[in-house]
């Protein structure tokens, strides 16, 4: 019975963030059942993952503000102004789109690094700098696109980021009805994680330091290697990867390993936790915030740049209500309203589990009143949750 | 910066060649005004190697400001500061903390969200390889030095994994002690380090106190509880309103020293009268 003392062991020390893997399994099932199939359909899942990205990479740079204990109300409208600078840059100025995207993610580190002047410099609460950012980045985006309205992008290759997919083996003959990279991916993850995973307890164990035992170990194995290789058969059944979701996973790679494994990541969630210990310790708060605001407006560059890529377009209405979508993802995801607390992919899958209850509910043919009925329930239950197995720990 | 750190094990028969003839650090004539108000009117203070100094007096007497200004918190409108014989212009607490002078503050001190070897090393990350400007830190490395420091302070905490806002609060604070004592400290001052702790959790942390003289530290105790300056302190400084009025060696039994110290708190005695005189004149 070891095995199912260590599980639940381990299950006691994670609640959080097992609980949540938990319920977005469960969500899944159940839309499955109730939309017969349809929900966990490649094209289904495939397009849900575009869909979300967008709000993702918000969500990721929401992350570590709100863990630096600051909040960012600006991205929606920057997102959406950034998109139409995009739409606008390729469209009048004839740039192509290798340049517009550098130029684009360069504006939105501009833009953040003005929210952190306002923050960290002139000591301004970020509700209220990022409100002032809300409101002047929604005039700019009507005032760029008054003359023209909604401006359609042609530029295939811009296109192609919310559109296309990775391209695969032309005709090989074998597999025919299957995207075969994104299998070989797929299956290349899996060999890596086993890989990392196995190396990491080893080290762990050569310092003599307490690793969770061989069955949990085997268990968690095969069924991080189950889901990953199910979501890879299932977007292979379809058109293989999207460049969306190659984007966001890219992001979330990224920003995963700058938190956890970097002395910049410690810094951050050190400043969350006790911003007077850190600067004590002689971590520079205020560098640290200029570098989250810098980053958040980038992944908002981002998020606007998924999205006019997504629709083909850039519309004068582009990012509303992207930042509480954020916000809300990264609360489901396990992020602590006091700071300091929270992962960039617990944060990812708070996203998504918002997106598939909207997609699950849109398939079922759910009205919009009742979905913002079920999505606040699921936000609050989560905070709830959060709450109540945090004090328990006490 | 690549190279591990490690926690430096203090050697105590090198620190006897440097002892006694230089004390470790020398303040002189020290003053501090918050606008009309005079918070220290020229303190004097001495702390020789691997002595623990207890400081003492009243609210508004001036011994946290006298510290904040050691530690680099408060810049003092006058006076010397001498680091081992050394004159320092401290500037900041960072700056402090790289001249040896660590201090354990009140509350202050530590991350909540972060483990205890997190918080031991933080702001000193050891870092396995440089990826661009990213420091990628060695985890294990400071895991594992962190448990050997706990280890050699006996300071029980099942694992440095652990995360602080699991402990209690005797834990706690000697994490923070063994934080501030850890890296080549040359002075640790502690802020009150048994306020707001259970009677074991002070035993447990004068124990502490008593581990690190027996290691060579110099240490300056501020403290309202007289008992934990008579348990552990070889010298005690009393401050009254900005003076210090008593500079003595801690003996005699705990009433005859109670008695003592109320009488220079209270200012019914005064062993730098004089000075007064002077300064006012």
């Amino acid at each position: 019975m070891s095995f199912f003392k260590d599980a639940q062991k381990l299950f006691q020390q994670n609640i959080r963030e097992y609980g949540m893997y938990i319920a977005f399994i469960v969500i899944i099932i159940f839309f499955s059942f109730a939309t017969k199939g349809l929900f966990v359909s490649s094209r289904n899942i495939g397009n849900l993952v575009n869909a979300t990205s967008y709000i993702a990479v918000l969500a990721v740079g929401m992350t570590l503000v709100i863990v630096i204990r600051h909040i960012d109300l600006s991205v929606g409208f920057l997102a959406g102004f950034l998109g139409a600078i995009a739409a606008i840059s390729m469209k009048f100025w004839l740039f192509p789109s290798y340049l517009t995207i550098p130029l684009i993610l360069g504006l939105g580190i501009l833009a953040g690094l003005i929210t952190g002047f306002l923050v960290a410099q002139m000591k301004i609460p970020a509700f209220v700098a990022t409100l002032a950012g809300s409101l002047g980045y929604r005039g700019a985006l009507q005032l760029v696109t008054s003359g023209t309205g909604t401006i359609i992008i042609s530029d295939e290759m811009f296109n192609a980021i919310g559109n296309g997919f990775i391209p695969d083996i032309p005709g090989s003959g074998i597999l025919p009805e299957t995207h075969k990279v994104t299998l070989l991916l797929g299956l290349a993850a899996i060999i890596l994680f086993i890989i990392g995973e196995i190396r990491d307890r080893r080290k762990t164990l050569s310092y003599n330091f307490e690793v969770i035992s061989m069955s949990m170990f085997i268990t968690k194995l095969v069924f991080v290697s189950a889901v990953i290789g199910g979501i890879t058969l299932v977007l292979a059944g379809y058109q293989g990867l999207s460049w969306a979701a190659v984007v966001l996973l890219a992001v979330v790679m990224i920003y995963s390993f700058i938190t956890t494994k970097t002395v910049l990541g410690r810094h951050i969630y050190a400043v969350g936790g006790n911003p007077e210990a850190a600067q004590l310790s002689g971590i520079s708060v205020k560098k640290i915030t200029y570098l989250v605001f810098g980053s958040m407006g980038m992944l908002a560059a981002l998020s606007g740049i998924l999205y006019a890529s997504w629709l083909r377009s850039a519309t004068t209405i582009a990012g509303t209500l992207f930042e509480l979508d954020a916000i809300a993802a990264a609360f489901v995801g396990g992020v602590a309203v006091a700071g300091g607390v929270g992962k960039v992919t617990g944060s990812i899958l708070g996203a998504l589990v918002m997106a598939s209850l909207t997609n699950g509910m849109n398939l079922m043919g759910v009205g919009i009143s009742l979905q913002y009925i079920v999505r606040a329930a699921v936000l609050a239950a989560a905070v709830i949750f959060d709450v109540v197995t945090r004090n328990r720990g006490k | 910066m690549a190279l591990p750190i490690t926690i430096p094990i203090p050697k105590e028969k090198a620190m006897e060649s440097k002892a006694e003839a230089t004390p470790v650090v020398e303040m002189r004539n020290i003053k501090k005004n918050f606008a009309a108000v005079q918070a220290l009117r020229g303190v004097d203070l001495v702390l020789h190697h691997n002595e623990v100094l207890g400081l003492l007096g009243d609210n508004a007497a001036g011994k946290s400001t006298l510290m904040k200004v050691l530690s680099g918190a408060y810049i003092p409108e006058e006076g010397e500061i001498f680091i081992e014989g050394e004159k320092v212009h401290i500037t900041d607490p960072w700056h402090a903390r790289r001249l040896g002078i660590e201090m354990v503050y009140q509350d202050l001190a530590l991350a909540n969200n972060l483990n205890v070897a997190a918080n031991v090393f933080l702001g000193r990350e050891v870092v396995g390889s440089q990826l661009g400007p990213l420091g990628v830190m060695n985890s294990h490395h400071m895991e594992l030095e962190t448990q050997r420091l706990l280890d050699r302070l006996k300071i029980d905490i099942p694992s440095v994994r652990l995360l602080v806002e699991r402990l209690s609060g005797g834990q706690r604070q000697a994490v923070a002690i063994a934080r501030a004592t850890a890296f080549d400290s040359k002075v640790t001052i502690m802020d009150e380090p048994t306020a707001a702790l259970s009677v074991a959790a002070i035993s447990k942390v004068l124990d502490l106190v008593r581990e690190l003289k027996a290691q060579g530290a110099s240490i300056i105790i501020i403290s309202h509880r007289l008992e934990d300056i008579y348990q552990v302190s070889d010298r005690m400084v009393v401050l009254r309103r900005g003076r210090k009025v008593g500079d003595c060696p801690v003996e005699g039994d705990i009433d005859e020293f109670r008695e003592r110290v109320v009488a220079y708190i209270v200012g019914a005695r005064d062993d730098f009268a004089e000075e007064e005189v002077n300064s006012v004149g």
